[in-house]
């Protein structure tokens, strides 16, 4: 046998080329799995094959199919049918579910805010063994992974971290006329808003419906708006139950976000109390909102094609409030969608290795990454430094809005009747943006509608929720 | 032919078949609805919330869920804001689909392309409507412009975000969907009159408004108490428009009883007193109709005495 020869020269060629074929190649062979993968293929098998029935909107799915097949190649597990259900219609179907106890479907992707009621209608299976079994461990940026617990228990998977940072229109914020014009206005220069206060003040600057511009771009409908009052809320340093399971609506914190939910009315489209994602998403991509805290997934739909306004925002951490006596900044992750495994299937073991596979850092890195479906935004560390995904979402500075955003993001209410908490701050928050009544008559009224609600469920069972509902707040102040 | 002898010979057979006939249906009917009537009945006499236990486990309220139903001024609200919705489209409904029918009655060049556009909205899925009709009554949308361009004065109509004018929409929306079907009842009444009435009126030298004042309406009158009702229990229960553009908002000016009863049911799964309120609505539906058949049996036997009266119909 003829000895091969090898030169320094062609050692180092054939070096060069690994280092810079490598990448793609591991980029590209999805298929090869990893470390964490192979455990979670290994610990399936000895479940054996099975035919998954999944509840997902169409738009979530989009992004699974290949690593479905590559999973039934491994362990002959893979969701066959796909129940293409819109978001807000699976937590009934769910609770359908629960109480036909059929077992026919195997998983549910839901909004995480929905666990502790489906826990309570008996039809979550605890995921702890076996991630356990598979050797996964669940992480999440900052302390968000306490949003797949409840009391403790993970009962979800994540695929999407919907969180939203603050949105600033930077061909206008950065430009030097603006920026003059506000100084000799204001008497002081124009800076990144680091209160609500500042932020108003900022808005109502640029505020100029006759040229189609408008200060602010939240919702305020009937169906989001409670989500940005928790952020105000939050931040002023409010929590919405007493220790005790009483409702604590009324406080002064709680006015306080009533009173900043209601302010930005003067800087809103006239048909903001009407206008939901689909009315407003546009509105923002066209360029006609200049401040907004917004779904992360805009960003990469601003800059992940050609829009009016590609490269002209800013993307930061929402403001805060120094209501409490210190600065505190919060932003809102809702709906936290993940993925749950009923406990009446009978292939549960089988649903709860498939979610796994489909959340490992590499796994939901390819669904977050998906160029043309952004629908799955950011939440494991990984993604956050991930090049495909910050491709994706057009840069490190949409990235890192996206991360210091999750440091600091808070739930809506969780605990049972999620639902019913919301729809009654929802409502009456809509009622008083729609002049119909005061903001701290709609807080009292809402207050009122809570106790009624607390004492339907069960003043214990919430009150033992509590501790849990609060340990998921961030750990820090301002996300650095 | 066999069969019709033997029959024939046995009559105790054939009635028995002709009472099957009409039993058998009736029976499967009931057995159809009647499983999903006494597990409603069973829900709204226990408290029952999903995900607070199971259903066979509900503790038994009596008429404690009613009465929560009845103490509750949300969904009294809600009733009368059913009423308004229901009463206003009804009336619009019938106003135009009257019009429509009055102005079809005769034959004309290109009646039967009216006839299918004039049913149109009838035939589109209402949740279409909705969507369709969010996109046209944008701020800047289409039905402004048109408005503006007509009115000539810049028509900048929030219709979907402040509360009256929302209400007004879906009003608008309900007459815009339903109208359709007011007027093919109107049509097929009017076509039902005896044309010689009409004739006999004209050469006695009638005028038009008089004819149909003193002669087509009072004939019309059971055709259009039926449009009413059938058009006033259906506006009762709509939900498919109201929800798709406005969740019952904006607050709660749009939250009419079929959109409570959605929440209370399905987004609180309180299904008890989602049962308890279906009963209720169902109880006031039930006094509608019976109130309709009432005046339809006067009508009837008002139409009756003047056909009775002596030298009528000769």
């Amino acid at each position: 046998m003829k000895k091969a020869h090898v030169s320094r020269r062609k050692f180092l060629k054939g070096a060069l080329a690994t280092a810079v074929a490598a990448p793609a190649l591991l980029r590209a062979g999805g298929a090869k799995a990893g470390p964490e993968e192979d455990r979670i293929v290994k610990a399936s098998k000895k479940y054996g094959k099975a035919s998954l029935n999944g509840m997902m909107w169409a738009l979530y799915w989009r992004n699974y199919p290949r690593l479905n097949t590559e999973f039934k190649g491994l362990t002959g597990i893979s969701m066959d049918q796909v129940n293409d259900v819109p978001n807000l219609l699976i937590p009934q179907r769910a609770m359908a579910e629960a109480i036909s106890r059929s077992g026919k479907f195997d998983i549910f992707h839901v909004e995480s805010m929905m666990i502790p009621s489906l826990v309570a209608a008996g039809l979550v299976e605890p995921l702890d063994g076996y991630m356990k079994e598979a050797g996964f461990k669940l992480e999440m940026v900052g302390n968000f992974a306490s949003f797949m617990k409840y009391q403790d228990v993970t009962y979800a998977l994540p695929t999407d971290g919907n969180v939203c940072p603050q949105f600033i229109r930077k061909d206008l914020f950065e430009n030097p006329d603006e920026q003059k014009n506000f100084a000799d206005k204001h008497g002081k220069p124009l800076k990144w808003p680091e209160t609500w206060e500042d932020e108003l003040e900022i808005m109502k600057f640029f505020h100029r419906p006759d040229k189609e511009l408008f200060g602010f771009g939240g919702l305020r409908d009937k169906e989001n708006s409670s989500f940005w009052y928790w952020m105000y809320l939050y931040s002023a340093g409010g929590f919405p139950f007493s220790d005790d399971a009483e409702p604590t609506l009324t406080t002064p914190a709680a006015e306080y976000a009533a009173d900043t939910f209601l302010a930005r009315k003067q800087v809103s489209h006239p048909e903001a109390a009407a206008w939901g994602s689909p009315q407003m998403i546009p509105r923002i991509v066209e360029g006609k909102i200049f401040s907004a805290q917004y779904w992360d997934g805009i960003i990469a739909r601003i800059e992940g094609s050609p829009t009016p306004t590609t490269g002209k925002w800013l993307y930061g951490v929402p403001p805060g409030s120094k209501f409490s006596g210190r600065l505190i900044k919060r932003a809102f992750s809702a709906p936290v969608m993940g993925l749950i495994v009923n406990k009446l299937s009978p292939r549960k073991k089988q649903a709860a290795m498939w979610s796994l596979y489909m959340t490992t850092a590499k796994n939901s890195t390819e669904v977050v990454a998906h160029p043309t479906m952004t629908f799955h935004d950011p939440w494991h560390p990984v993604h956050m430094t991930a090049p495909e995904v910050e491709k994706v979402y057009g840069g490190k500075a949409g990235m890192e809005s996206i991360r210091k955003s999750l440091l600091v993001t808070t739930p809506p209410p969780y605990v049972t009747g999620y639902q019913e908490f919301k729809e009654a701050v929802d409502k009456n928050l809509s009622e008083a943006y729609a002049g119909r009544k005061s903001g701290k008559q709609a807080i009292k009224d809402a207050q009122e509608e809570w106790g009624k609600i607390v004492k339907k469920i069960g003043k214990a069972r919430i009150k033992k929720e509590i501790p849990y509902y609060k340990a998921m707040m961030p750990k820090m102040d301002v996300p650095t | 032919m066999a069969n019709a002898q033997t029959i024939a010979r046995k009559p105790g057979r054939g009635l028995l078949v002709f009472k099957w006939t009409l039993l058998g249906p009736l029976f499967g009917l009931l057995l159809f609805i009647l499983p999903a009537f006494l597990l409603q009945l069973y829900f709204s006499f226990h408290s029952w919330t999903i995900y607070l236990g199971s259903w066979w486990d509900a503790e038994f309220a009596g008429l404690g869920v009613f009465r929560d139903v009845l103490t509750d001024s949300r969904f009294w609200w809600a009733a009368l804001r059913s009423l308004i919705f229901a009463s206003l489209s009804t009336l619009g409904c019938f106003v135009a689909g009257f019009a429509l029918a009055m102005a079809m009655h005769r034959p004309f060049r290109g009646h039967s392309l009216f006839y299918a556009v004039f049913i149109l909205p009838m035939l589109t899925v209402p949740v279409v409507i909705a969507y369709t009709f969010e996109m046209l009554l944008f701020q800047r949308g289409p039905i402004n412009g048109i408005l503006s361009t007509i009115l000539m004065t810049n028509v900048n109509v929030t219709w979907l975000a402040q509360p009256p004018i929302a209400v007004f929409t879906v009003i608008m929306l309900e007459i815009w969907n339903w109208t359709p079907f007011v007027f093919i009842i109107m049509l097929a009444g009017l076509s039902s009159l005896p044309p010689e009435l009409d004739e006999a009126a004209q050469v006695l030298g009638a005028s038009r408004w008089r004819i149909f004042s003193e002669v087509q309406l009072p004939l019309l009158r059971p055709v259009i108490m039926l449009a009413l009702i059938l058009r006033f229990l259906e506006a009762m229960g709509e939900f498919p428009k109201t929800w798709a553009l406005l969740q019952g908002g904006p607050g709660s000016a749009t939250e009419t009883v079929p959109v409570y009863l959605f929440l209370t049911t399905w987004q609180y799964f309180h299904i008890s007193r989602g049962a308890a309120m279906s009963y209720l609505v169902l109880i006031f539906m039930i006094l509608i109709v019976l109130l309709g058949i009432r005046l339809l049996r006067r009508e009837k036997q008002t139409i009756d005495a003047i056909h009775a009266k002596p030298g009528a119909g000769e």
